[in-house]
């Protein structure tokens, strides 16, 4: 039983995963992307995928949300072997990406945005229509559920903050089913308070069972919020931790890839 | 624990509550609301005299603002959903003379001339739409090479078929022919007659029409811009569609992480945009008697201008169909109206222009206040 | 939206400086051409319009379509017969289009006369009280037969504004005068005087043994005219063209070129602002349609011509 934190509240129960990727390889014509990179994720756990630019975290996520198909190695999607042929089957697998930046339209509702692409419809004479008082009760009440108040549901999502906007493609990802989130980098361009907003919003996730990969290359957001650890480096896992078993340091060498940052963090005084 | 989460992003203190200008400010319509009614007052004020306020008055800038409204919805839908035709107005002139050359030349029955002219519009629709998604060229750019592809067929087909460029006589084949009512009648004649006895409008003095009302139903280029404007509003606010129409304009590429069949979505609409410019064609063949090769010119700009000034963004994902067809209104009360003013005709483009300009600006002060940059 | 209202108020202010022109206690005329803004040969007809409306004290006003499509020419003759003018001067570019229109103007009480592109026959048709201008196809006829004379067996027709059948008719008669085939021999020159200029070019690169060429109007001469002193054919080839204008007077003045047909478009505009204020004020109408036009303008008598050229001819 670890210590409970702002952004982390009880443990993983001993389940099974559900997905395991094992021993993945991307190459992309002479370049090795991945060499063999193993990963798994249970329902409710947070685990994040560290590494610094380059490392490969990318090109692994793709491969997990039906982007890339791995050039060996194979995905186990709830104890079945899983070959997505695209982005599509793997949302319809459950598997929902929050991405950095492309996630949210500005110019639209927060509710329009919330149903994009699964909108609520009900027959008038046979015609289809678009159930806008469904949606905007259901927005609302995730919104609130999320701690968002918004002004109504007409609120443009342009007036909402970075962290908002997360949040918001967060929620959506879990209203329609989601049961895997890899959310990628969606720290990395926010402030301390939004920043904590997000990390909020993942442990409620976690909390309700989803299972959260969450990339980074901030040591100090994974740790406040992940379960498990795992570090990538040139294409292949340093190795993987827990969560209690590893310190801040540490984690941040892996990284990095050892001595050339232990060196410069001594000259930092351990600010990085 | 629960409740730091809930204080770290609940109320945030530095948002100011929207007044309801502000709120009503960021309906698209509503910059085509005043400008209409500004419009109309100035108009009242300086022309009310001028005939423009008769019945044949009304009629002729209602046709002239109905005939902007079809093909602004279209262009309206088409830059929601990110994406501009400038073939239009080459698209009006092309169907026109497609119809002539079938029914014509060709001596097919109207109705299968219609037709066929609209499954063929609509495909070069499809066609234009599909090269911009599937190259991701810039529309204008593909467009602007169909403006001229067009033009050049509607001016070589019936030079070499008929060595002429206007192809007349489509009146006379159509008589009778139930499509061609459709798009050239009038309907509401027997209610104008009855006006027309009654002195509450004008009547012919004399020739072989004396003692007609003289305006004499209500054309159905008019009925068309109606029924347009009411699917198009239906479809972008009501439907599913209509979402995706927003979205594929908004962030094509964010449209496209959450499921919209983007360029689907894309296609359909210059399909939509095509159908629209057919419409107006068609009307215009059924009402004059004839297609020419010139009809239709710089079209396409004035259906982006009303569009414009109806509240739509350039850049896509922001607008309104009930703004566009205010906008169309506006266009053509103004340029109608600035006859009966008795302004110098050439003026026109200066009155056009700042009524442009005034639009553009204020359309991106909204956008800043939805999204919310400074 | 302020900025709209006040927009508005920008342009009226605009508008009302511009508004003054002829006005006048008078009957109130429209003249409706069918030339696009681009077409600087009509500023004579405006001109001429100007002159009759100040002599005779009467408002006139001159519109066309900015674009020169005929649909919105008609809406232009449906608004000028909706603000009740006395009289309404028009061209028929297009019967089948333009009739309607004109034949409601007539029968809600407005006087109409034809001018310029029509035809007798179809002025008295659509109800007009007359036409007044050139029949095209016969100046084309007769500047053909002209040329025939002259010893010519081929030709190239610059022709401008192509979408027009009166244009076509132009060259029509030209080839019908000369006894020979129009076919290939007409090209659609486009509005531009730089794509002119290279096409009429690339023409007698094509076709070096063309023995004459026809122009429809300062549109496309003023190019040609530059196109031939640039390949060397300026003086050696026949050149013969429609319309008269500036630089057209010096090219017949300098031997360019050979004859200008000219319609007198002065007399186009001129004579239907008389010819109608005077028979509303009294009651008085020639009894038959009035010919401006055509008349062959040589180096023979330039001199009116030259002081006048691209303002009253």
């Amino acid at each position: 039983m670890t210590e409970d934190t702002n952004f982390h509240h009880g443990d993983v129960q001993g389940q099974d995963p559900i997905i395991r990727m094992i021993d993945i390889e991307k190459h992309f014509g002479s370049v090795i992307a991945l060499a063999g990179v193993s990963f798994d994720l249970k329902p409710g756990e947070c685990h994040c995928l560290l590494g610094d630019n380059g490392a490969g975290k990318s090109t692994f996520i793709k491969t997990m949300s039906g982007v890339h198909k791995p050039t060996a190695g194979e995905i186990i999607f709830e104890d079945k072997p899983m070959h997505f042929e695209d982005p599509r089957d793997a949302i319809e697998a459950g598997i929902a990406t929050v991405h950095q930046h492309l996630a949210m339209i500005p110019l639209m509702s927060v509710s329009r945005n919330f149903f994009m692409g699964n909108e609520p419809t009900r027959k008038v004479a046979g015609i289809s229509f678009f159930d806008k008082k469904l949606a905007d009760e259901i927005t609302m009440e995730e919104m609130r559920k999320m701690g968002i108040n918004l002004r109504g549901p007409d609120q443009a999502v342009g007036t909402l903050s970075g962290g908002e906007r997360q949040t918001v493609a967060i929620a959506r990802a879990v209203h329609f089913g989601a049961k895997i989130l890899i959310l990628d980098e969606p720290t990395s361009a926010l402030g301390v308070r939004q920043t904590s907003n997000v990390l909020a919003t993942i442990d409620k996730v976690r909390s309700q069972g989803v299972g959260v990969v969450f990339i980074s290359h901030n040591v100090r957001h994974a740790l406040a919020v992940g379960d498990r650890f795992t570090v990538l480096n040139r294409g292949k896992t340093l190795g993987t931790a827990k969560r209690g078993e590893i310190s801040p340091e540490e984690l941040q060498d892996l990284m990095a890839g050892g001595q050339e940052l232990a060196q410069l963090e001594g000259s930092l005084g351990g600010t990085v | 624990m629960a409740e730091s989460a809930q204080s770290a992003v609940g109320g945030d203190e530095r948002v100011k509550e929207i007044s309801p200008l502000r709120q009503a400010l960021i309906r698209p319509e509503l910059g085509g609301m005043v400008g209409t009614v500004a419009v109309f007052t100035f108009f009242l004020l300086f022309a009310f005299d001028s005939g423009m306020f008769t019945s044949q008055g009304v009629m002729n800038w209602s046709v002239v603002s109905a005939q902007f409204m079809i093909i602004a919805v279209g262009a309206c839908l088409l830059m929601i959903a990110g994406e501009f035709d400038l073939s239009v107005g080459s698209m009006i002139g092309f169907a026109g003379m497609m119809i002539a050359i079938f029914s014509v030349t060709l001596s097919w029955p109207v109705w299968i001339a219609i037709m066929v002219t609209f499954v063929l519009c609509v495909s070069i629709g499809a066609l234009n739409g599909f090269i911009v998604v599937r190259t991701g060229l810039p529309s204008f750019i593909v467009t602007l090479a169909f403006l001229f592809i067009l033009r050049g067929f509607t001016i070589f087909l019936p030079q070499t078929i008929e060595r002429k460029t206007i192809i007349g006589g489509i009146r006379d084949v159509a008589e009778g022919d139930w499509l061609a009512s459709v798009f050239g009648g009038k309907i509401g004649q027997g209610f104008f007659v009855w006006l027309g006895d009654n002195d509450l409008i004008g009547t012919f003095e004399r020739g072989t029409r004396e003692g007609q009302p003289v305006v004499d139903g209500i054309p159905m280029l008019i009925i068309w811009a109606i029924a347009l404007i009411i699917f198009g509003h239906v479809l972008l606010t009501k439907t599913k569609f209509g979402n995706w129409i927003f979205a594929s304009g908004g962030d094509a590429e964010a449209a496209r992480n959450s499921g919209v069949p983007v360029n689907r979505v894309k296609v359909l609409m210059f399909m939509f945009t095509a159908f629209c410019a057919t419409v107006f064609a068609t009307c215009q063949v059924m009402e004059f008697g004839s297609a020419g090769a010139d009809r239709g010119l710089l079209k396409e700009f004035e259906a982006i201008i009303a569009v414009v000034i109806g509240g739509a963004l350039l850049t896509g994902g922001y607008g309104s169909v009930l703004g566009a067809a205010l906008g169309a209104l506006i266009f053509g009360v103004v340029q109608q109206g600035l006859f009966f003013a008795g302004v110098e005709s050439s003026l026109f483009r200066v009155f056009l222009g700042v009524i442009l300009l005034g639009a553009v600006i204020l359309n991106t002060y909204i956008r800043r206040i939805i999204t919310g940059e400074r | 939206m302020k900025k709209i209202v006040k927009g508005v108020l920008m342009a009226s202010a605009v508008a009302f400086a511009g508004a003054t022109g002829v006005a006048a206690e008078g009957e109130k005329y429209i003249l409706v051409s069918h030339a696009p803004d681009s077409d600087s040969w009509w500023n004579t007809i405006k001109n001429g319009i100007a002159l009759a409306g100040d002599q005779m004290g009467v408002e006139v006003e001159y519109r066309n379509p900015p674009t020169g499509d005929l649909a919105d020419m008609a809406r232009i003759i449906d608004q000028a017969a909706a603000s009740g003018p006395n009289g309404i001067i028009t061209t028929l570019a297009d019967p089948d289009i333009l009739e309607g229109p004109i034949k409601a103007a007539v029968d809600s009480g407005i006087d109409v006369i034809i001018m310029n592109t029509g035809t007798p026959e179809k002025a008295r048709e659509v109800g007009a009280l007359m036409y007044v201008g050139q029949p095209e196809y016969d100046a084309g006829l007769a500047a053909g037969q002209r040329a025939k004379g002259d010893g010519i067996s081929s030709f190239l027709c610059v022709n401008h504004y192509i979408v027009q059948p009166s244009s076509q008719e132009r060259c029509q008669g030209f080839a019908d005068g000369l006894g020979i085939e129009l076919g290939e021999q007409m090209i659609d020159a486009g509005q531009d005087p730089a794509e002119i200029k290279n096409r009429v070019l690339a023409y007698l690169s094509a076709n070096p043994d063309t023995d004459a060429v026809l122009t429809l109007g300062p549109t496309s001469a003023d190019p040609t005219i530059l196109a031939l002193e640039e390949n060397g054919m300026a003086g050696d080839i026949y050149f013969g063209t429609f319309d008269l204008g500036g630089e057209i007077v010096k090219g017949i003045k300098s031997g360019v070129i050979q004859w200008g047909i000219d319609q007198q478009p002065f007399l186009q505009a001129y004579l239907p602002v008389v010819v109608m204020t005077n028979y509303h004020r009294y009651g008085v109408l020639p009894g038959n349609n009035i010919n401006s036009g055509p008349g062959f303008v040589t180096a023979d008598g330039l001199e009116k011509i030259e002081e006048f050229a691209g303002e009253y001819r």
